[in-house]
């Protein structure tokens, strides 16, 4: 489960361009939107994308990712038991 | 009558504001970078804007650095910018990510780019601006067009000042924007905002 935050922090940095921020500095508990990272909505548009094409998971309902993308932790769970690659 | 405030010219070569060159330091970095490191920094949103954005909104930090309580919510101000590519080379770089039917994921985030009106929506958003904001492609840089669309804002008496001008980006080699702050007499001297005025700066 740790290699797979890892991964997602530095897939997530890449995805939403966050150029300042490095892996280490994303709290693996911390919210994603609103403190923490800061997110927007086009950033949730862009989470969504990245979890069919990373990881094969789709998301059908808003709803869903909202809750899915509290944190690293919470997302590393959810691909950790619905990824298809 | 209106008068120009001020203005700024940013080109690949550099930024030179009120006619003075604006020092940048070397590095790897294109200008864009280098000047949102030097002169900007807390705004982490300039990284995932498209390059016209970029320009656009480098060249209004600068533009305002000194301007008191810059950050106050006003709706006196409008924002209003010319183009002739407009978001061309987003739209180009939009249509290549999704050119391969096999790996077919269009991004939120960099569709959002290509509409060309972002740029002035990115800059009354990071200056709590809530007046006019609308963006102009026209066939070429015409000074006259500008200032007659320009003048047009300020018979809304909401408009008491626009920041306004031209901001054009192709590639990383050929963009170029020169914007100003035009607001009413204010008996300080500033030059006049008509088409003598401009002429210069425009073609700078």
């Amino acid at each position: 489960m740790e290699a797979l935050m890892v991964e997602l922090k530095q897939a997530i940095i890449e995805a939403l361009n966050l150029e300042e921020v490095t892996p280490e500095e994303i709290d693996n508990d911390a919210p994603l939107f609103g403190e923490g990272l800061g997110l927007d909505s086009i950033d949730a548009l862009e989470l969504i994308v990245l979890m069919e094409k990373k990881y094969g998971i789709k998301l059908k309902d808003a709803a869903e990712g909202r809750k899915i993308f509290q944190s690293i932790r919470v997302m590393a769970d959810y691909i950790a038991q619905h990824r298809t690659k | 009558m209106l008068t120009l405030q001020s203005w700024i010219h940013i080109a690949p070569t550099g930024a030179c504001l009120e006619g003075h060159s604006v020092p940048v330091t070397d590095s790897n970095e294109g200008l864009l970078k280098r000047l949102y490191h030097q002169y900007v920094g807390d705004y982490p949103k300039f990284f995932k804007m498209d390059p016209l954005c970029r320009l656009g909104f480098i060249a209004s930090e600068l533009l305002l650095q000194n301007t008191p309580d810059r950050f106050s919510p006003r709706e006196d101000r409008a924002v209003i910018l010319f183009s002739h590519s407009g978001s061309f080379a987003s739209d180009s770089h939009y249509q290549q990510t999704i050119a391969d039917p096999n790996d077919y994921f269009p991004s939120p985030s960099v569709f959002v780019y290509t509409l060309a009106n972002i740029v002035t929506g990115e800059i009354a958003i990071r200056n709590h601006y809530f007046g006019e904001t609308s963006c102009y492609l026209l066939n070429r840089k015409d000074p006259a067009e500008m200032i007659a669309i320009v003048e047009e804002a300020f018979l809304d008496p909401q408009t008491r000042s626009a920041l306004c001008g031209w901001v054009e980006y192709v590639d990383e080699t050929h963009y170029e924007t020169t914007l100003f702050l035009v607001g009413p007499e204010d008996h300080t001297g500033k030059p006049i905002w008509n088409q003598d005025t401009i002429n210069d700066l425009i073609n700078f």
